[in-house]
């Protein structure tokens, strides 16, 4: 027998007492754990979205868009000019165009149904490849994007891009070759080593991708040097992706690339669309801390009650412990002792409730946010039409945006979190009982003289 | 030998001070069993936790075997607690929620006597007063207040020391077993020579001490 060991015994010395304290600590710590677990989750969500669409640029040609506007096309040497601006770490340049059916013998994957049939009444000018509006026969052109990244997800504007079969063509290749939507391809029965007709040309298949949208599984993506020649549009670029190294740094960067490229191109940071999607996320991890902070408080301030309470109720036992030689400091101890017993325990059920509610009650606060947050993502980025918009360059971060899925935020439950808890428990405990220990130094052992 | 020198023990409550010790001076020499008595509120049971030194007199000295114990330091207080004093009370004021043998383990942790010793001392200690096989594992509450207060006896004897200090040890006990309790008392006090200073009711008992005081509002008005 030693202080510790009486400690722990007197843990459980009222039974009744014993078990709502360790309910009420194990409530408390349970949600501490959880609410650690979600700010975790959703500040990893935060930082992944940061460095994706957070340090995106985009630049378009002034007053064009995809296929809306008009204006001159941005050159090759507009791209190297972005490539000096300070912090830029990459810059990748696509040509946008349209295959229809005057220029190849590929069918769209996408039925024109109401709304491409509004795109073509009002777009008479792209009347090419297409019957008249209202033929019944109309045909949506196939999308085509030159480019030099042809895995970016940004490119595609997909959530993520995934090879189905084949395998991709290298960046600044000129060859006639192709990786399509799989879509497309079971559309015009095409697989790997098939071949097409674009520009008069014989393309070959040499990759199929799934990116998880209908719009881009019907697009073909092929090499930006080979879309420029073959469509005779020798250095233009549609619109162009740069990315800079850190979202701080975005700022700046977009003000040098203005100054570099002047009044010919539109450039549109996407640090707004991103903070802006993130608000949601923000408040998030906002209220976790606050909760959290809060939870831990309550723990620590029922850990002080309780043992302020269980020194008065024992201020005649301390009298003959005293009475007897023990020292205030041992004394402490076995009070001490209790408390982080009691909050061990606590914590133990703590950590259960915890790892039972931190996955849940991350996925209720985000998607009780999610209305905000899709709400944001719908309205982010350069407004533009509902199909040309997926065709635009600030479309592609529209979508980007939306595709990252901000409700898809991942709890984990690490044994470093677990362990972080259960030190935070006993510090609680050790808090909790300072002030009662002071209590006791106090209590005179005269005391039990006093007769009851 | 325990020397009181004008001790004077004054509280300081709301409505005022009360002085419940007045300039008390007496001698007890070792292995004698003093008895104190006095009507209720007289001081009796103040002067006795000056003597145990659970605290300060306001002015004075306080003695044993020459050395003050109004003088010591927060440590040697607690030392001199342990190892010089056994204390008995009127309510037993065992540890309810240890067993016997627990109970009169404690005073042996506190002066740091060795784990394997504590077990075997507390037990022949308890065999001494008379609880004995079972009973050694009992918690207080299922034990008889008789035989309660021979635990506190055992746990008193503990660090076998000079002095017991016993505040109505037999108060609560009916006057066969409290008669029990006190012949226990003296013949294991005579028999390690150790000096007893008990305050009672009992005049009888009173009289077959070797010497007895009697206090008057905080006054020694006869030795
Ligand atoms: N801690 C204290 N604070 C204030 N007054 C006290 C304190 N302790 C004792 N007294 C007072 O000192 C006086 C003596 O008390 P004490 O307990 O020594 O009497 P007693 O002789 O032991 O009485 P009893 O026979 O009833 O036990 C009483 O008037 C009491 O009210
Ligand atoms: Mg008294």
């Amino acid at each position: 027998m030693n202080s510790l060991t009486r400690g722990i015994r007197n843990t459980f010395r009222n039974s009744i007492r014993t078990v709502s304290i360790v309910l009420i600590l194990g409530l408390s710590i349970g949600l501490s754990l959880s609410m650690l677990v979600a700010r975790q989750a959703v500040e990893n969500k935060i930082s992944t979205v940061k460095s994706t669409i957070g340090t995106s640029i985009t630049v378009s040609p002034a007053g064009a868009r995809g296929f809306d506007g008009g204006g001159e096309p941005l050159t090759q040497a507009d791209l190297d000019k972005a490539k000096s601006v300070a912090h830029v770490t990459s810059v990748s340049g696509t040509l946008q165009d349209r295959l229809s059916s005057d220029n190849t013998n590929l069918q769209s994957a996408i039925d024109p149904g109401t709304l491409g049939r509004r795109f073509g009444r009002s777009n008479s000018g792209f009347g090419a490849g297409g019957q008249a509006p209202n033929g019944g026969t109309f045909k949506l052109p196939v999308m085509l994007i030159g480019t030099d990244d042809p895995a970016s997800a940004q490119v595609l504007s997909g959530s993520s891009v995934k090879l189905t079969s084949g395998t991709l063509y290298a960046a600044g290749s000129s060859d006639k070759v192709a990786v399509i939507g799989k879509e497309l391809a079971t559309k015009n029965n095409l697989s790997v080593g098939s071949t097409f007709t674009a520009y008069a040309s014989t393309i070959t298949v040499v990759g199929i991708y799934d990116a998880g949208n209908t719009f881009s599984n019907g697009t073909v993506v092929m090499p930006l040097k080979t879309v420029q020649t073959l469509s005779s549009q020798a250095n233009a670029i549609t619109s162009a992706i740069i990315k800079v190294d850190s979202i701080d740094t975005i700022d700046g960067a977009v003000n040098n690339l203005k100054t570099q490229l002047g009044s010919k191109a539109d450039v549109v940071s996407q640090k707004d669309t991103a903070t802006q999607a993130l608000a949601p996320l923000q408040n998030i991890k906002n209220v976790s801390l606050f909760s959290l902070i809060g939870a831990m408080v309550a723990g620590a301030i029922i850990i002080l009650l309780t043992m302020v309470m269980i020194v008065r109720e024992r201020r005649r036992e301390i009298g003959v412990l005293k009475a007897i030689g023990a020292s205030n400091v041992k004394i402490m101890w076995q009070f001490m002792a209790e408390a982080v017993s009691f909050t061990v325990i606590g914590a133990v059920l703590g950590i259960a409730i915890g790892l039972a509610g931190g996955k849940p009650i991350t996925n209720m606060l985000v998607t009780n946010s999610s209305n905000a947050s899709s709400a944001v993502s719908q309205t982010a980025g350069p407004g533009q039409g509902p199909v040309t918009a997926q065709a635009g360059g600030g479309g592609l971060f529209r979508r980007a945006a939306s595709n990252l899925n901000l409700k898809d935020v991942h709890a984990v439950i690490s044994w470093h979190l677990l362990l972080y808890g259960f030190a935070a428990a006993v510090l609680i405990a050790l808090v909790g009982s300072a002030v009662p220990s002071l209590l006791i130094a106090k209590i005179r052992p005269a005391e039990v003289m006093r007769t009851e | 030998m325990l020397e009181v020198k004008k001790v004077t023990k004054q509280f300081s409550s709301g409505s005022g001070d009360v002085t419940a010790v007045k300039d008390i001076s007496l001698q007890i020499p070792a292995g004698k069993f003093a008895s104190i008595i006095g009507k209720s509120g007289s001081g009796k049971s103040t002067l006795l936790s000056l003597l145990g030194a659970l605290d300060k007199p306001t002015s004075g000295s306080i003695e044993v075997d020459g050395q003050d114990i109004t003088r010591l330091g927060d440590r040697a207080l607690n030392t001199y607690r342990g190892k010089q004093i056994g204390f008995v009370f009127q309510s037993y004021n065992l540890v309810p929620n240890l067993t016997a043998l627990e109970n009169v383990m404690l005073p042996l942790e506190f002066t740091r006597v060795a784990r394997r010793e504590r077990v075997g001392r507390a037990k022949s200690l308890l065999d001494q007063v008379g609880i004995t096989g079972d009973k050694q594992q009992r918690k207080p509450s299922r034990l008889s207040g008789g035989e309660q207060q021979r635990v506190a006896i055992a746990r008193a004897l503990a660090n076998q020391p000079k002095v017991i200090l016993a505040d109505e040890p037999t108060g609560n006990l009916d006057s066969q077993t409290g008669k029990m309790i006190f012949d226990l008392l003296h013949s294991l006090a005579r028999s390690q020579n150790t000096t007893i200073v008990a305050v009672t009711h009992d005049l009888s008992i009173a009289g077959k001490t070797d010497m007895t005081f009697t206090l008057s509002d905080g006054k020694l008005v006869k030795q």
